[in-house]
Parts: C-alpha cells; sequence; structure tokens
C-alpha cells in the first residue's frame, strides 16, 4: 500500500523543480507565492539594504547638481550600456550598432530588462539603489523621471535639451522635467486614441458628452477600466479636457476636491450606468480592451495606437475601423496624457560623455524616422512627414495632433502614491462603492497625504 | 576520557544503546560543533532577513531626499493599522476560513475515492493531481480568462443556463472573492487529497473487517473509523494549507490585482514595498503579516500538537 503513495510524491517533487523554466514572466510571482512572509521580509531588506552607503556617497558622480551633461563634437569613445525593456521588436541592437560604426572607439550595448514597466522600474531602482555603474543610459518610463531624480540617480541634461529644444515635440519635453531642469530626453512617445467602428459610425463627435450619446445609442464605448495605472490616465484625459488638475502648479498641494473633477468622476460613472460604458470595462487593462474591439462588441474604444496594426489582422473588424484623436470635453480643449519612454544618463555612470553621445544619436532624426518606420512613435515633430514614417503608422498624424495636445502626468517623487489615490478613488466610484462626492474627497485626502509623505 | 572509563566500566555488559537519550558532555560539545554551521545558515537566511525587518519597520526612509532616514518608533505601525489593513485582513480571514473548510471536503472526497481499489484508480491519481502540478500564476491567468466578460468560458455557459448573466465576475465585491476562493480550491484540493490519501493507506484493512463482521454499515464505518483514524493526518493538512492561505499572493496578484474585495495582507505589503517604495510601512506590514501567521501557526501546533498526542495515546 505505500508503494501505491510514493510514485505520486515523486511526480510532486519533479514538477515543483519544473517550474522555473517553464514559465520565465511569472516566475517572480511565483515565487513571491511560495514565500511570502520570508521574501517579503527579504524585499525589505534588498530595497532597503543600503542606506547607511547612501548617506555617506552622497557626493557621487551626478549628486553635485551643479555638473551638467554636455556634448561634444568628438566621436565617442569607451563602453557605454543602455538599460531599457525588452527589445521586443528587434529595432535597438541595429540602431546601437550603427551608432558603434559612427563612433569606432565607442562600444554601445544593450540590457534588456523585462517587458513589463513595473519590473524595469524594479530592477532600475535596485540597481540605482546600489549605485551600480552597470548602466549608462537609462531608458525611463515617462512617469518616473521625478521619482528618479528627486533621488540624485539622474545626471542633469538640460543642456542636451536645450541645445535641440525646437526639434521635438514641445509637449515630450515637459515629461523629462523636475524642478525646472532636464532629467530626461524625450526618446519615444505614445498618446491614447478613440477607435471608432466606421461600419457604423462616420466620425468621433466633437465632445465627449456627445460620444457617449453615441456610444449608448451603439455598442458603447470600453477603455482601461481596471484598478491600475490605465484608469489614472483615462480619468486624466477628461479631467485635463475639461480643464481639471490634480495638483497645483509647484506641485506642493492638491487640487482634486473641486467641481471639475466632481463633474468629470460623475460623468463617468452615468456612463457605466446609463450602459453607455459596458460594466465589464471594469475589469478591463489594454488588451481586454482590444479583445473586446476586436470581438465587435463595442463600437468605441479608447486605446493606445498599438491596437491598430492588430486589428487590422483580425477580419471580424479589419478595414472597419480608424482612429481618432480625442474629443473635448463640453467648451473646453481636448488633451491626451502621454506615454512613452525617455532616456537619462545615470549620475553613476563612468562614461557621461558617450552617454550623452548616444542619447543625442538616439534622437536624432535618422534613427527616430527608423524608430517610425517600426511603429515606435518618434518624439520630433519633422519625423511624422517622413514617408518611410507614415507607411509604417497610417495615422501618423492623428498620433502627432494627439501628442501634441498631450499632457504630462503629475510630475511628483510620489507619484506612484498619487496615481494610486486617483485610480483607487475612482474606481470605487464607478463599481458603486463610493459616492463621487466621497470619492472625491477621499481622492484629495489620500494625495495630500502622498506629498505629506517623508 | 577519566570521566567516560568509570562508566563504561560499572556498566560493560550494555556500552552502546541506541535511544538511551544520556550524553557525555563532550557529546554534547560535538553536537554542539556539528550543529552550528546549520544553525548559522538558519540564522543568516532567517533570523538575520526578519530582525532587519522588524529594524526597518521602525524607521522611515525619504522617497525625496536622498540617502534621508529617521527612527520612527511605532509611527510606521500606526500607520499600517488603519482601514485598507483591516479590510486586508478581513479579506486574507475569509478566504482562508473559506478555501481551506471547501479544500477539507473535497479533499477528503478525492482522498476516498483515490483510495478505493477500481479499474483506472493510477489514472485518477495522476490526473487529480494535474491542477496542483500547475503554476499559480498560470492557473490565475487561466481562470482570468475564463471568468472575461462576454468572451471567457464560465459567463457564456452561466448565460446559456439562465444563471448569474449579467455580473463581472472579477468586477464585483463577493464575486470576485468568490472567483478567488474557486481557483485556490481547483488547485490545492489535491495536496489536501494527497495529505489525506496518505493518512488513509495507514488505516490497518483488519479493523474494516472487524467492523464489517459485527456489521456496521460503509456509513457507519466511514464516520466511525476512517474520520477518528484520520484526523491527525486531517490536522497536519490543515496547518498546512491555513498557514499558506493566510499568506495568499500569487493568485489575488494576477486574477485581480486586489481590487474589488480581494486585497490581502501580503498584497498589500507589497504594493506598499515596491509600487511606493515607502521601505518602513511595508515592512511593518510584512512584520504584521508575519505576526498573524506566527499566532496563528502557534495556536495551531499548542492546539494540534495536543490532540496528537492524546490520539497517539489511545
Amino acid at each position: 500500500m505505500q508503494n501505491d503513495a510514493r510514485p505520486a510524491r515523486r511526480t510532486l517533487a519533479r514538477h515543483d523543480f519544473e517550474e522555473p523554466d517553464m514559465i520565465r514572466p511569472f516566475l517572480r510571482h511565483a515565487t513571491l507565492g511560495l514565500a511570502t512572509i520570508l521574501s517579503a521580509a527579504l524585499i525589505a531588506v534588498g530595497c532597503g539594504g543600503d542606506d547607511d552607503d547612501d548617506n555617506g556617497g552622497n557626493g557621487g558622480s551626478g549628486g553635485d547638481d551643479t555638473s551638467q551633461i554636455t556634448a561634444s563634437d568628438e566621436p565617442a569613445t569607451g563602453d557605454i550600456v543602455l538599460c531599457m525593456g525588452k527589445d521586443t521588436s528587434g529595432i535597438h541592437r541595429p540602431t546601437l550598432a550603427k551608432f558603434n560604426a559612427a563612433n569606432p572607439d565607442a562600444n554601445a550595448t544593450l540590457v534588456e530588462l523585462p517587458e513589463s514597466a513595473d519590473e524595469q522600474r524594479t530592477q532600475l531602482v535596485q540597481r540605482l539603489r546600489a549605485e551600480s555603474d552597470e548602466c549608462d543610459v537609462l531608458a525611463l518610463d515617462v512617469i518616473w523621471t521625478a521619482e528618479f531624480a528627486a533621488q540624485d540617480w539622474l545626471a542633469d541634461v538640460s543642456q542636451l535639451v536645450d541645445d535641440r529644444k525646437d526639434e521635438f515635440i514641445e509637449s515630450t519635453l515637459a515629461t523629462g522635467e523636475f524642478e525646472d531642469k532636464y532629467f530626461a530626453v524625450p526618446f519615444n512617445s505614445n498618446a491614447g486614441f478613440v477607435y471608432y467602428r466606421t461600419d457604423q459610425v462616420d466620425e468621433v463627435p466633437e465632445t465627449w458628452e456627445a460620444l457617449y450619446e453615441e456610444a449608448n445609442e451603439y455598442n458603447g464605448l470600453t477603455y482601461q477600466g481596471s484598478r491600475y495605472e490605465g484608469l489614472t490616465v483615462h480619468f486624466l484625459e477628461l479631467l485635463y479636457s475639461a480643464g481639471g488638475e490634480v495638483l497645483n502648479d509647484d506641485g506642493s498641494e492638491s487640487t482634486a476636491d473641486a467641481d471639475t473633477t466632481r463633474e468629470v468622476l460623475q460623468f463617468m460613472v452615468d456612463g457605466i450606468e446609463d450602459g453607455a460604458v459596458p460594466r465589464a470595462t471594469l475589469t478591463y487593462k489594454e488588451e481586454e480592451a482590444r479583445r473586446a474591439f476586436e470581438a465587435g462588441t463595442v463600437t468605441f474604444m479608447r486605446n493606445w495606437p498599438y491596437a491598430y496594426s492588430l486589428g487590422q489582422d483580425v477580419p471580424a473588424i479589419k478595414g472597419k475601423f480608424e482612429v481618432a484623436p480625442f474629443p473635448a470635453f463640453g467648451d473646453s480643449d481636448a488633451a491626451s496624457v502621454l506615454g512613452g519612454y525617455n532616456l537619462a544618463v545615470s549620475s553613476y555612470s563612468d562614461n557621461e560623455e558617450g552617454a550623452a553621445a548616444l542619447i543625442n544619436f538616439l534622437t536624432a532624426m535618422e534613427a527616430q524616422v527608423n524608430y517610425g518606420a517600426n511603429a515606435t512613435p518618434p518624439v520630433l515633430t519633422a519625423a511624422y512627414d517622413d514617408k518611410a514614417v507614415t507607411d509604417a503608422l497610417p495615422f501618423a498624424e492623428v498620433l502627432r495632433d494627439s501628442i501634441e495636445q498631450g499632457r504630462s502626468r503629475p510630475v511628483s517623487p510620489v507619484y506612484p502614491q498619487i496615481s494610486e489615490a486617483i485610480s483607487t478613488n475612482v474606481y470605487s466610484a464607478l463599481s458603486g462603492d463610493a459616492t463621487v462626492d466621497a470619492a472625491v474627497k477621499k481622492m484629495d485626502e489620500d494625495i495630500t497625504k502622498a506629498l505629506a509623505t517623508f | 576520557m577519566t570521566s567516560i572509563t568509570p562508566t563504561q566500566a560499572t556498566v560493560p555488559p550494555r556500552p552502546k544503546r541506541s535511544g538511551g537519550g544520556s550524553f557525555g558532555r563532550s557529546d554534547r560539545r560535538l553536537a554542539g560543533i556539528l550543529l552550528s554551521p546549520a544553525l548559522a545558515l538558519i540564522a543568516l537566511v532567517a533570523a538575520y532577513p526578519i530582525f532587519y525587518a522588524i529594524w526597518l519597520s521602525l524607521n522611515e526612509y525619504s522617497v525625496r531626499v536622498p540617502g534621508l532616514q529617521r527612527f520612527a518608533g511605532a509611527d510606521n505601525y500606526r500607520e499600517a493599522i488603519g482601514p485598507s489593513f483591516w479590510d486586508a485582513f478581513g479579506n486574507t480571514m475569509l478566504f482562508t476560513g473559506v478555501s481551506v473548510a471547501l479544500e477539507l471536503v473535497i479533499g477528503l472526497a478525492m482522498a476516498v475515492a483515490m483510495h478505493s481499489a477500481f479499474k483506472g484508480r493510477g489514472l485518477l491519481r495522476a490526473t487529480v493531481l494535474v491542477p496542483w502540478a500547475t503554476i499559480t500564476a498560470v492557473t490565475a491567468i487561466t481562470w482570468r480568462s475564463i471568468f472575461e466578460p462576454g468572451l471567457g468560458f464560465a459567463p457564456q455557459v452561466l448565460e446559456k443556463i439562465g444563471i448569474a448573466e449579467d455580473v463581472i465576475w472579477l468586477g464585483e465585491n463577493g464575486y470576485a472573492m468568490a472567483v478567488l476562493i474557486l481557483a485556490d480550491v481547483w488547485k490545492t484540493a489535491p495536496f489536501m487529497a494527497l495529505l489525506l490519501l496518505a493518512g488513509l493507506q495507514v488505516i490497518p484493512e483488519d479493523v474494516y473487517e472487524a467492523a464489517k463482521v459485527d456489521g456496521a454499515t460503509t456509513w457507519q464505518r466511514f464516520l466511525r473509523i476512517t474520520i477518528p483514524l484520520l484526523i491527525p493526518a486531517i490536522l497536519v493538512a490543515l496547518i498546512f494549507r491555513t498557514l499558506d492561505a493566510l499568506r495568499i499572493f500569487d493568485l489575488p496578484k494576477v486574477l485581480t490585482d486586489g481590487s474589488n474585495g480581494t486585497n490581502v495582507l501580503s498584497l498589500l505589503a507589497y504594493q506598499e514595498l515596491t509600487d511606493n517604495r515607502l521601505i518602513g510601512l511595508g515592512a511593518a506590514l510584512s512584520v504584521l503579516t508575519f505576526v498573524i501567521v506566527m499566532v496563528v501557526s502557534f495556536l495551531y501546533i499548542r492546539f494540534v500538537g495536543g490532540n496528537i498526542k492524546t490520539l497517539a495515546e489511545d
């Protein structure tokens, strides 16, 4: 009888050991799940292990805020390491090869971080806290600039930006700015669209109000309504368009407790309640929204440009949809919220000149057109006129308009908490857990608390 | 040497008997030396992180000014024990209670089925273990797709039958917790079954035969023989599952990321620690979770340990 139990036990043990190799992206979750308590303690150790060093080692190369990175006319030299998310499009390595060919004494290489932005942030934070000089150039999500700059992890690149200010789409520059200095140079941008079914409606109405009405007549509008960063983005799109703000000009106080905030949130809640926005939206991130649109269950969708070319491969909607920039809210101007990545120089880089040269190369017209031709939205105004770009991005004109009307998300070292304050409270109003008034008050309270963080 | 020689001399017929229980002083010292690497390792990988986490939880680390930190005493704990903590605490307890209870009942049924002799038993045993062998994050993604509104398998079937037609499963309080529990039960009931099966296999067959001779029905045999003799195995299985469930992380992380009444303690600590980089507050939440798990396991071991001893004596 006991023999019967043994093979079963052996099977289990083997599967246990196979786990890490089977599904790599989920490794971290799985590991955390196995020993959450211990690992939570270990995370704490990993995150905080170097605080004593921070006190002593503050005078690192970028710590003195007087030193600005400047570009030189000489060819770059030495090793330059670019740390960025996974090169899924395969475009970045060839670009670096071109840089190396143009600068024979330099050797630029790529360190690929995980695909998900959250994981990239975790890995970069770990390296920077440890004052690692591994990365010279960092590809940063536009919302990380303030957080990283406040920790003295980034070198001042104002000079690089000022030299070429006119070339960039103006709105994208603000995402690299913190306390009146530039700590990052725009690399690629992104802005949301309204996707609409051309076989159901002729065009996207001029206001969100009219769009919701039309959505109600047809099959509805969907967006990223799950409780996460995506909901923060969409709420801000509406709020900015309505003329609202969540922070005052210098980012020191919350301005969320305002009539505009209530009006916008009430509008979103009404949309869910009267069916203009299907309730399922509350569980959607980008991919779920895209699947719903591709399944033909909705007429309108708010999503990023990436869904365009994927949609062209789906027979059910192929040739039956188009994209348009966001409408306005009431009488105010339309607004979008910028996504994308910036390039920054690590404070701990031992090759700042090389890093500056690489950033200039990657943000120059030739590289930017090449990115555009590979469906990565450029940050230079003129790149959108290039035929290679318009061929790859048929909606290039719409995209440039969207990016130009784009705004940054609140610039603050405590942005993660501010974003959580927004998404959590917008979500509780949308799901009916809280009234609009209570949710707005709580949002204001949470943002105020976040701003008071030590 | 001098102290050993007379002892050996006085008891020459039984020089070495294993399990005698008495060691000489030098034996004890040797044991200490042999154990010290293991103890040092445990201190390094278990004790140090725990005490370091406690130290972190007593400090605040600035997210605005590089390198700035200050001693905060109990401030982090005061801030941690707020509405979101109690919310997560309640969710964790609800999840643990319901999922472990369901797993026990279903696991027991599975164990009894796997134990009985019939054709294809080996196949059944292998099949039952598949959910348990699946990686939790994959399980979570699968269940999320199954419950995807409109497109998922579950809403479509339920709509055909006419039950819960307009429910957005992962988007509503209560329902989201139900999916979370369902996914966990699906995954870990086989583990419970495996532990209970081991318990069933040590119950001697002749006890059943004696009961049969006395005219006991199947049901009576199950209630009067199987269950009482299985209690030690059940208790061990309960300890395992309860402690596992209390620190659940991966399922809610992937299924809902803590929205709609599924935020649990480990997830809350993770959010403060990793997303918000509030090291002191996150560490305080970790320590609180640790204490809760400690208390529960202590109670279990006190209560269950005693029970197993009395059962063994009976």
